[in-house]
């Protein structure tokens, strides 16, 4: 247990002191900002910029549902993508700088090694999607005066389920994979197949497939179907993905 | 005495490319083992399965008693190593990576803070704030020392300890390998042989995954270690050189420049004897002539040609 605590700080370390603590940080922060904003303003914009071709159509004003929509929109799309590619190297970069050849010659075993970098960096992801979900709902309440929590908070944690899932994906994808351009390249085409699975029902109910839809329903409040199932597999495939990561990495020669 | 490492028909392969080849190997513990090879014999080869991190193709390999692939942290936890590259976070400091890797040992409080301090002082990096990211290859170097000293190991591996060193560098690592002589077994890859002789008790010569040779460092001198006599005349230098390689006690004649040659033989006395007659009989004059062993360099070259040919 001393080598996972050990290694789970200089993780977290790890995280504070170099690019990371900025990239993920700022796509989050800044889609949290500008989300309600956008949502507010885009009946707006649309006017003005379609002009006269609307007719007599009028576009319903914003609420507060097409602000958590937008972000939720935003998590599935953009900070996916993003964790897709900062993730592609999440245990290959330390194997092909020659890190991971020093810290496993010591007592750290190496399903340590995955276990805590899929742990940490699930338990980030978590830490900005609490932030963000925040700033988005506070923003929200300040621009359309009323924000309950509910949709909210309860899309944004099938995202992150959903995230984990795709974190686990990755580091199984980096340890199969040495390149980590590689591994985020197999991780887009995964993306581009569960987004499209997404669309057959049954895949949607009972898979991580479903889960960015389920999320945005739930953020929309207009969810017909329970997200139990998509949830619990998801759950089940994170562990099961990122144990089959420890085993390879296990059986892997550095 | 208990072996520290021992492998027996140690085989790698990495796809058609045979990297060990049945490799037989005793470490005695508590003695500094040269193992020494041209780049590309195999030797960091051999300290990836001693670590563990790479699997026999066939074979066996123990360390420290246990079987290092399933055994795993306990006898890991005794064994200090220093790849060929040392690779560190480099957005750490010296003093963090050095605690980073004590506290994976279990060290903590007073015991980790005086371990570290004395090995930044040995590493010549104490006071240095820098990240490593920062540090020369030098500097990298000896903090891969220091790491792999933290736990004070009872199995000390250098892969190429010396290699990114200046003179000075070297002396240092040199004067501090020497110094855990008998409570410290050290495995020692290299392929300078300089650092070999001056070091180690005991060494093993490795070429293309095989073993060519090995024993104490006198033992091997004695036994492949021919005697050589250097000798220089003022003319006719090819001559003399062929009178003497007809002799039976001339095994190998090698020409130098400005008149000189050396000369490999199997009995000294009978070349001091008749040297100096066959320069008189050629008329001409003998500037020099020298007898003496051939260092470990020159054994070195010797088994590896020998197993070239």
């Amino acid at each position: 247990m001393n080598g996972y605590l050990v290694f789970a700080a200089k993780e977290a370390k790890e995280i504070l002191r170099t690019w990371r603590i900025w990239v993920l940080p700022a796509i989050v922060l800044f889609f949290s900002v500008s989300g309600p904003f956008l949502a507010r303003y885009t009946p707006q914009i649309v006017g003005a910029v379609a002009g006269a071709q609307l007719g007599h159509l009028t576009l319903p004003p914003a609420t507060y549902l097409d602000s958590y929509s937008g972000w939720i929109k935003n998590l599935s799309q953009i900070t996916l993508f993003a964790i897709i590619i900062i993730y592609g190297g999440i245990v290959s970069s330390e194997v092909s700088n020659g890190t991971a050849l020093l810290v496993l010659t010591k007592p750290l075993s190496r399903v340590a090694f995955v276990a805590v970098k899929v742990a940490v960096n699930s338990a980030f992801v978590a830490v900005l999607l609490g932030v963000g979900t925040l700033v988005t709902w506070a923003i929200t309440a300040a621009i359309f005066g009323k924000a309950p929590s509910g949709p909210l908070w309860s899309g944004a944690l099938v995202w992150l389920v959903l995230a984990i899932f795709y974190l686990a994906l990755m580091t199984l994808l980096s340890v199969a994979i040495g390149s980590a351009a590689g591994a985020a390249g197999a991780g887009i085409g995964a993306f581009a197949l569960l987004s499209v699975a997404g669309i057959w029902k049954p895949l949607s109910n009972y898979s991580p497939a479903g889960l960015a839809g389920h999320a945005a329903t739930l953020a929309a409040d207009t969810a017909t179907s329970s997200v139990f199932w998509p949830v619990l597999t998801s759950l089940a495939g994170s562990v099961v993905l990122a144990g089959i990561a420890a085993l390879a990495f296990r059986r892997k020669e550095l | 005495m208990t072996a520290a490492i021992a492998t027996t028909a140690l085989t790698k392969r990495y796809g058609d490319r045979l990297a060990l080849d049945s490799m037989d190997l005793a470490v005695e513990e508590g003695s500094i083992f040269g193992f020494l090879g041209a780049n590309g014999a195999g030797k960091t080869t051999t300290l990836r399965l001693l670590t563990g991190m790479a699997r026999p193709t066939a074979g066996s390999v123990r360390v420290l008693g246990q079987d290092v692939a399933s055994e795993g942290n306990p006898v890991r936890a005794e064994i200090g190593f220093l790849p060929d590259v040392p690779a560190f976070y480099d957005w750490m400091t010296a003093d963090e990576f050095l605690r980073f890797a004590g506290r994976l040992f279990t060290m903590k409080g007073s015991l980790l803070r005086a371990r570290i301090d004395m090995l930044l002082d040995l590493a010549g990096l104490r006071g240095t704030t820098a990240r490593i990211g920062e540090y020369s290859r030098g500097m990298k170097q000896r903090l891969g020392i220091a790491q792999a000293l933290i736990n004070a190991p009872r199995l000390l591996l250098l892969d190429e300890p010396t290699s990114a060193l200046d003179p000075m560098g070297r002396r240092d690592v040199l004067d501090m390998v020497a110094s855990l002589r008998g409570r410290t077994t050290v495995f020692f890859s290299t392929h300078i042989l300089g650092d070999v002789e001056r070091v180690c008790d005991t060494v093993a010569i490795l070429d293309h995954g095989r073993i060519v040779a090995g024993g104490p460092i006198d033992e091997l001198k004695n036994k492949y270690g021919k005697q050589k006599v250097v000798i220089q005349v003022t003319d006719d230098a090819d001559g003399l050189a062929e009178d003497i390689r007809k002799r039976a006690w001339a095994t190998s004649v090698t020409r130098g420049p400005q008149g000189s040659f050396e000369v490999a033989v199997t009995d000294v006395d009978a070349a001091r004897r008749e040297i100096p007659a066959m320069v008189a009989s050629r008329k001409t004059g003998l500037v020099l002539m020298e007898a003496g062993e051939m260092d470990l360099e020159e054994v070195f070259v010797e088994l590896i040609e020998g197993a070239k040919a």
